[in-house]
C-alpha cells in the first residue's frame, strides 16, 4: 500500500540521529527477524506503525489484529523485518491466535521479541510477558502507554521491573514516538548480542507439580542440553500440548537447539531462510 | 387459484419442507439416524458391554448383553457367535472374555466416546443431558485419526466430563477411582471423582442437581429413603439409588475448602470480592477464557458498572474493566474483601 | 549430531505421559495462578501510584452516564441518528456531483470518443454503455455515504464508545443467542453489509460470529436506501396528502428498518438453537479506557482501509455485471433479446410472490451491487414495455431526475402498490450482493456457510413476499 520514501524519513522527529530508516513492506534481505507481541488493545499496531512506517488500522477495540502483518525497518545500517502477532492475553489455551503467536515465538526463532505492555494495566499484562519469557530468552518489554498512565496518576518505575524480569524495558508513547528511539536501541543491542538477557523464570507453587515438573525439565535438558526454555518444553508436554509433542517426534524441537548452536558459530545465516519458511507455513 | 387457496397450498409446502430437513428432528434426519445402526454398530456396542463390565470385575452373561443392546435373547447369542468368528471374543469355562484384539477395539471405541463427550463438554453449547446421546452416535462414525486430531485440538485430555479416564492412543486405561457416595459417613467431605452416565434418568437427576466431577460434598445425613448432602453452598437430597453413581473420595482436610459460598453475580455495584474458586461446571475453553482474563483464586475483583438490561455486568479485573454476563460470574467464588482490584 | 540421543524423544514422551495420569488436569489451572500471583508481585513493586490509588475519575463518570439506565439508550439512538443524518445529508451534494460527471458528461463523451475511434456501435456498447455504466452507478452511490459514514464510525470506535454500546445492548442479543457485539456489525451493515462482515472479527466467539455474519444482510445497506427511498416515496406517499407524503414513505422507509431488525433477531435465535448449537460459544468484553481520538489518521485509514478496499471489490464485481447486462438486452435469441426472454420465464414465479419477472431478472443480474438494481430495473422495463420516450436504449442503466417520470415508467410496467411493497421487503430480505458474498467466504472460510448465508435469506425473501402478496391480494390491494 503505502511505502515510504527513506528520505522523507531523515525529518522524522524520532530519527534526529538520522538511525532509522523506516521501509514499510520493503521484502528483500534482512540480518534480524523481530516478532512483536502483546495483549490486546495496547497500541501494538502503533508501535508497529511507528516502526515501520505503515499505517495498519487500530482501532480501540480489543482484538483488533487479527492477521498477522509484517513490515521491515533499517536501524543503524542493519535490516530487521518486524513481525506483528495477533494480541493474546495469554499463550497457553487453545485459540488460533494464541497458536499462531506461539509458533512464531518458538519455532520462527525471532532475534528478539518484544512484547508491548500497556502501563496502565501492568499486572495483568505481564501475565503474557512472562509467558514470553518462559519461551525466549532475547526479549525486549515495551512498557507503552505512559503518557495515558501518568494521565490517571500512575508511574511505573522500569528499573525495578528491569531487575525483576530480567530483560530490558523501554517506556514509550508510541502514539506520539515518543521512546521509540530507545526502544530501537534495545532492540538492536538485544539483537546483536551486546546486551545478555537473563529472564526472571516464575515460581510455581504446588509441591506434587513441582515435583513432575522437576522430573520432566530433567528429562528434556538431558535429551536437549541447548534448548533455552526446557522447563516451558515440560509444561507444555504434561499439559498434553499435541504441538510439542510431534515436534520432538519429528525432531523438529532438536532441530531448533542445532539451529542455536549453529547461530553461535556461523552469525546465522542458515536461520534466516527457515524462519521465512515458517512465516510462510501459516 | 384465488388467492386464498394460494395462500393453502403455499403454507402446506412449506410445512412438509419443514418438516423433511428440519436439522436434527426432521424426517430426513430421523431416517438417516434410523439406518445408521448398522452391524457394525451393534458389535462395537457388544464389545464396550463387555469391556466396561470386565473393568469393572462383573462377569458379563448372555442375559446382560441382549438388554444393555436392547435386543432378543437369539439375536445377542448370533452377535456372540459372530464376535467369536471374528476373534473378538472367547469362552473361557463358559465365561465370555474379550481377546486382546477385542480389547483393544473396545478401548479404541470408549477413547472415540469419550473424547467426543469431552468435545461437547468444552467447546460447545450442547447441553449435558445430550452429552451421552450425541457421543453414542459419533463413537461409530469417527475413524481414529479424526479422534487424533480431536485430541490434538482439546490438547490431549486425560478425563471425560464425567470423570471417567479417557484410554490414550496406545490403549492405556488407568483403574477406577473413588468409592460411592453413599459411602461417605455423616459429615465426612469427599471430592466428586465421576459421575456415572447410564442409565440416563438416573443420570439427568445428578445433571439437574448441578454436580459436577471436581466438586467437594459434605454428607449431612442418610436413610433408606434418601441421602442429604451439601455442596458449594446448597443442600442437596437424593435417592439412595441416585447417590450410589456418585464416586467421591475423601479429602483430606488441607485440601477442603470451607465457605461461605458468594457468587461473584452476588456482588452489588462498587462491592469487591476476593475470588477463592472457579467453580467445575466452568470448563474448557470457558475456564481458560476466565483464566486467561486475570480470574484466578486471589484475584480481587469490583463490580463497577450495570447494563441497563441489569445483564451484564462490568467488573475491574486487574487494571481493565471486562463486562461477564451472569451465567458466567454465577460460577465465580467470591470471599469478603477489602484490597484493590 | 544427536544421533546417540535417537531413543530419547520415545522416553520423555513416555515419562510425561506416566506423570499426566499422576497429576491430572490441574496443571493449566496452577500454571495461571501461578503466573499471576508473579505478575501481581512484580507489580506491586514497580507501579507508584501518586495519590494512592488511580485516577479513573473521567472514564468512570462517562461510563456511568452512556450505560446509564435512563440516560443510556437515549444517547445511542441519538448518536446513531446524526452519524446517519449527517451521512445522508452529507452524501447528497457529492453523489448528485459525481452522477453528473460520471454519467451525464463522462459518458456521452466516452461514447462519442469510442464513435470518433471507429468503434462498432457493439464495442462502444459494451463497453461504455455496459461496463463504464455500471462502474460509474457503483462509484457515485456508494462512494461519497460511505467516505462519511465510516469515518466517524471510526472516530466513535477510537474514543472507545462503541464497546459501550455492545454493553448496553447485550441483554438483548444473549436472549436471541446472540453477542452484545453484534450491535455495532449490524450498525455497521447499514453502511455497508461487506464492511461489517470484515468487522465481525470483533466477535472473539466463533458461534456469535458465524451468527453476526449469517443475518448482517438484514442491515439494510447504502446501496438499497435508494431503492426503498424511491420505492416508498412513488408507492407509499402516494397514498396519503401530498403535504404527509415525504413523512409517509419516510415511516415505511423506518417500517422496512425496523423489520430488518425484527429478522436479524429471529434468525439470531432460530440459527443458535438449531444449526449452531454446536458451535463455540464463550463472551466476554472489554470496556477499554477512553482515548482521545486522532482525527486526521483516522479520515486517512478510515478512507483506505475500509472505504477504498470494499469499493475497489466492489467496481470489480460491478464491471463484469454491466457487460452482463449489456449484453442480454442485445443478444437476440430467435427474434427476441434474451433478456425479454428470461422476464417471460419468470414473470409466473414473479407475479406468485407479488413481484414481476423484470425484477427478478434484475435482481440476479445485478447481484454484484445493489446500487444498480433501480437503474436496471428501469432500463429492463422500458424494454419490455417498448415505451421508447425515456432511457438510452437496449442495456443503457439509467434513472430518471423526477420521481413522476419515474413512477410513470413503473405503472406502464404494471406495478402496483402491493409491487412496491414486496419489491421494499425483497429489496431488504433476499441474499447479500456477490461483493459481501465473497467477503463471507474469505472471513469464514468455508463455501458452506457462505452457501448458507446467501441461501438463507433468500428463502425467507421468497417466503415473506409470497405470503404479502397473498395476504395483500386478498385484502384486494391489486
Amino acid at each position: 500500500m503505502t511505502t515510504m520514501n527513506p528520505q522523507q524519513c531523515e525529518v522524522c522527529p524520532v530519527n534526529k540521529d538520522a538511525k532509522l530508516i523506516r521501509l514499510g513492506l520493503e521484502a528483500g534481505k534482512f540480518e534480524f527477524v523481530v516478532a512483536l507481541a502483546g495483549n490486546p488493545n495496547v497500541g501494538k499496531s502503533t508501535v508497529f506503525n511507528s516502526l515501520t512506517g505503515l499505517r495498519q488500522h487500530t482501532g480501540n477495540w480489543p482484538g483488533k489484529t487479527v492477521v498477522r502483518a509484517e513490515g521491515a525497518f533499517s536501524f543503524d545500517g542493519k535490516r530487521y523485518k518486524l513481525v506483528d502477532l495477533p494480541g493474546t492475553y495469554s499463550l497457553l489455551s487453545t485459540s488460533t491466535d494464541e497458536e499462531v503467536a506461539r509458533d512464531f515465538i518458538l519455532f520462527g526463532q525471532p532475534d528478539v521479541t518484544v512484547v508491548v505492555v500497556d502501563a496502565t494495566r501492568l499486572e495483568r499484562n505481564l501475565n503474557l510477558v512472562l509467558q514470553v519469557l518462559e519461551i525466549t530468552e532475547k526479549a525486549v518489554v515495551c512498557l507503552n502507554l505512559v503518557d495515558e498512565a501518568k494521565r490517571h496518576g500512575i508511574v511505573v518505575d522500569e528499573r525495578a521491573l528491569m531487575r525483576d524480569l530480567g530483560v530490558p524495558v523501554i517506556p514509550t508513547a508510541a502514539r506520539t514516538d515518543q521512546g521509540i528511539p530507545a526502544l530501537l536501541q534495545a532492540i538492536a543491542e538485544v539483537a546483536t548480542g551486546a546486551f545478555v538477557c537473563k529472564p526472571k523464570r516464575f515460581p510455581i507453587e504446588s509441591g506434587v507439580l513441582r515435583k513432575a515438573i522437576s522430573k520432566m525439565t530433567a528429562k528434556v535438558q538431558l535429551a536437549f542440553p541447548s534448548l533455552p526454555n526446557p522447563r516451558w518444553v515440560a509444561l507444555r508436554l504434561l499439559e498434553g500440548d499435541q504441538r510439542i509433542v510431534e515436534a520432538i517426534k519429528t525432531g523438529e524441537l532438536g532441530d531448533l537447539t542445532r539451529q542455536t548452536a549453529l547461530e553461535k558459530s556461523l552469525t546465522g545465516k542458515g536461520t534466516k531462510e527457515m524462519n521465512d519458511e515458517h512465516a510462510h507455513a501459516f | 387459484m384465488t388467492p386464498f387457496e394460494t395462500l393453502l397450498v403455499g403454507t402446506a409446502v412449506l410445512v412438509v419442507c419443514a418438516l423433511l430437513v428440519w436439522p436434527r428432528t426432521g424426517l430426513l434426519a430421523r431416517w438417516r439416524h434410523a439406518t445408521d445402526r448398522s452391524a457394525r454398530i451393534l458389535i462395537e456396542d457388544a464389545l464396550k458391554h463387555l469391556y466396561d463390565y470386565e473393568y469393572r470385575k462383573i462377569p458379563p452373561t448372555l442375559e446382560s448383553l441382549a438388554g444393555t443392546l436392547s435386543v432378543t435373547g437369539d439375536e445377542a447369542v448370533k452377535l456372540i457367535t459372530r464376535l467369536e468368528a471374528l476373534r473378538l471374543v472367547e469362552r473361557r469355562n463358559l465365561e465370555l472374555c474379550l481377546t486382546q484384539g477385542g480389547r483393544s477395539y473396545a478401548l479404541r471405541v470408549i477413547r472415540l466416546h469419550r473424547l467426543w463427550e469431552r468435545y461437547l463438554a468444552d467447546e460447545t453449547n450442547v447441553r449435558e443431558a445430550e452429552w451421552h446421546t450425541e457421543a453414542e452416535r459419533k463413537e461409530h462414525a469417527m475413524t481414529s485419526d479424526e479422534a487424533n486430531s480431536l485430541a490434538r485440538k482439546l490438547g490431549d485430555p486425560l478425563f471425560d466430563p464425567h470423570g471417567d479416564p479417557i484410554p490414550t492412543a496406545t490403549g492405556v486405561l488407568p483403574s477406577p477411582q473413588g468409592k460411592p457416595l453413599t459411602s461417605l459417613a455423616d459429615n465426612e467431605v469427599g471430592g466428586i471423582v465421576h459421575l456415572e452416565d447410564e442409565p440416563a434418568a438416573v443420570y439427568a437427576q445428578l445433571v439437574a442437581v448441578g454436580l459436577v466431577p471436581g466438586m467437594q460434598v459434605r454428607m449431612i445425613g442418610q436413610s433408606p429413603e434418601r441421602v442429604v448432602f451439601e455442596t458449594a453452598g446448597n443442600e442437596v437430597i437424593l435417592a439412595p439409588v441416585v447417590a450410589a453413581n456418585v464416586s467421591v473420595v475423601v479429602l483430606p482436610v488441607e485440601k477442603r475448602r470451607e465457605g461461605p459460598f458468594k457468587t461473584l453475580s452476588s456482588l452489588a455495584v462498587g462491592e469487591r470480592g476476593l475470588v477463592t474458586e472457579l467453580s467445575p461446571a466452568c470448563r474448557g475453553l470457558h475456564r481458560r477464557r476466565l483464566m486467561d482474563l486475570g480470574i484466578v483464586p486471589g484475584t480481587v475483583i469490583e463490580a463497577e458498572l450495570r447494563s441497563p438490561g441489569g445483564d451484564p455486568t462490568a467488573y475491574r479485573i486487574r487494571g481493565a474493566t471486562i463486562a461477564l454476563r451472569k451465567q458466567q460470574a454465577d460460577l465465580i467464588y467470591v470471599s469478603e474483601s477489602t484490597g484493590t482490584p | 549430531m544427536s544421533t546417540p540421543m535417537h531413543s530419547k524423544p520415545e522416553q520423555i514422551l513416555t515419562t510425561a505421559s506416566t506423570l499426566r495420569w499422576e497429576i491430572g488436569e490441574r496443571l493449566h489451572d496452577a500454571t495461571i495462578e501461578s503466573l499471576y500471583r508473579e505478575a501481581s508481585r512484580i507489580a506491586g513493586r514497580a507501579v507508584i501510584l501518586k495519590d494512592g490509588k488511580p485516577r479513573f475519575s473521567f472514564d468512570r463518570t462517562l461510563d456511568r452516564l452512556v450505560t446509564s439506565r435512563v440516560f443510556g439508550f437515549p444517547l445511542m439512538f441519538l448518536m446513531l441518528a446524526v452519524v446517519f443524518w449527517i451521512t445522508i445529508e452529507g452524501a447528497n451534494v457529492p453523489s448528485g456531483l459525481l452522477a453528473n460527471f460520471l454519467v451525464d458528461i463522462a459518458h456521452p463523451f466516452l461514447k462519442e470518443t469510442g464513435t470518433s475511434l471507429g468503434f462498432p456501435w457493439w464495442l462502444n456498447g459494451f463497453l461504455f454503455d455496459g461496463m463504464y455504466l455500471a462502474m460509474a452507478w457503483v462509484i457515485s452511490v456508494m462512494l461519497p455515504p460511505m467516505a462519511i459514514f465510516f469515518p466517524m464510525f471510526t472516530l466513535l470506535e477510537d474514543f472507545g464508545y462503541l464497546p459501550r454500546v455492545a454493553f448496553n445492548l447485550d441483554a438483548l442479543f444473549r436472549r436471541a443467542g446472540a453477542h452484545g457485539k453484534q450491535a455495532l456489525t449490524m450498525a455497521m451493515g447499514y453502511g455497508c453489509n461487506a464492511a461489517a462482515i470484515i468487522s465481525t472479527r470483533v466477535i472473539d466467539s466463533p458461534r456469535e460470529r458465524l451468527i453476526a455474519i449469517l443475518t448482517n444482510n438484514f442491515a439494510l445497506c447504502n446501496g438499497r436506501w435508494p431503492t426503498q427511498i424511491l420505492v416508498a416515496t412513488i408507492f407509499i406517499g402516494a397514498l396519503v396528502p401530498s403535504h404527509l407524503a415525504s413523512a409517509a414513505s419516510a415511516l415505511a422507509v423506518v417500517g422496512v428498518v425496523l423489520i430488518g431488525i425484527f429478522f436479524t433477531f429471529l434468525v439470531s435465535w432460530g440459527l443458535s438453537r438449531t444449526v449452531l448449537s454446536g458451535e463455540v460459544s464463550t463472551f466476554s468484553l472489554e470496556l477499554p479506557p477512553y482515548r482521545p481520538p486522532r482525527i486526521w489518521r483516522t479520515l486517512y485509514t478510515s478512507v483506505i482501509d475500509r472505504t477504498l478496499i470494499v469499493l475497489w471489490r466492489a467496481v470489480i464485481w460491478a464491471i463484469p455485471a454491466g457487460a452482463v447486462i449489456w449484453l442480454v438486452s442485445n443478444i437476440h435469441i430467435g427474434g427476441e433479446s434474451i433478456a425479454e426472454w428470461t422476464i417471460g420465464s419468470l414473470n409466473p414465479l414473479g407475479i406468485l410472490i407479488g413481484l414481476n419477472g423484470v425484477i427478478l431478472l434484475a435482481y440476479i443480474i445485478a447481484i454484484p451491487a445493489n446500487e444498480i438494481v433501480i437503474p436496471t430495473i428501469l432500463m429492463l422495463t422500458v424494454l419490455v414495455t417498448g415505451s421508447a420516450e425515456v432511457g438510452g436504449g437496449a442495456g443503457v442503466m439509467f434513472e430518471l431526475d423526477s420521481e413522476t417520470a419515474t413512477a410513470a415508467v413503473l405503472h406502464a410496467g404494471g406495478w402496483t402498490l402491493l409491487t412496491g411493497i414486496n419489491l421494499m421487503l425483497f429489496s431488504l430480505l433476499h441474499n447479500p450482493c456477490s461483493t459481501t458474498l465473497y467477503t463471507i467466504y474469505k472471513e469464514t472460510g468455508s463455501a458452506r456457510w457462505t452457501w448458507v448465508s446467501a441461501l438463507l435469506p433468500l428463502a425467507i425473501a421468497f417466503i415473506v413476499s409470497f405470503f404479502v402478496a397473498q395476504i395483500g391480494r386478498m385484502a384486494g390491494l391489486e
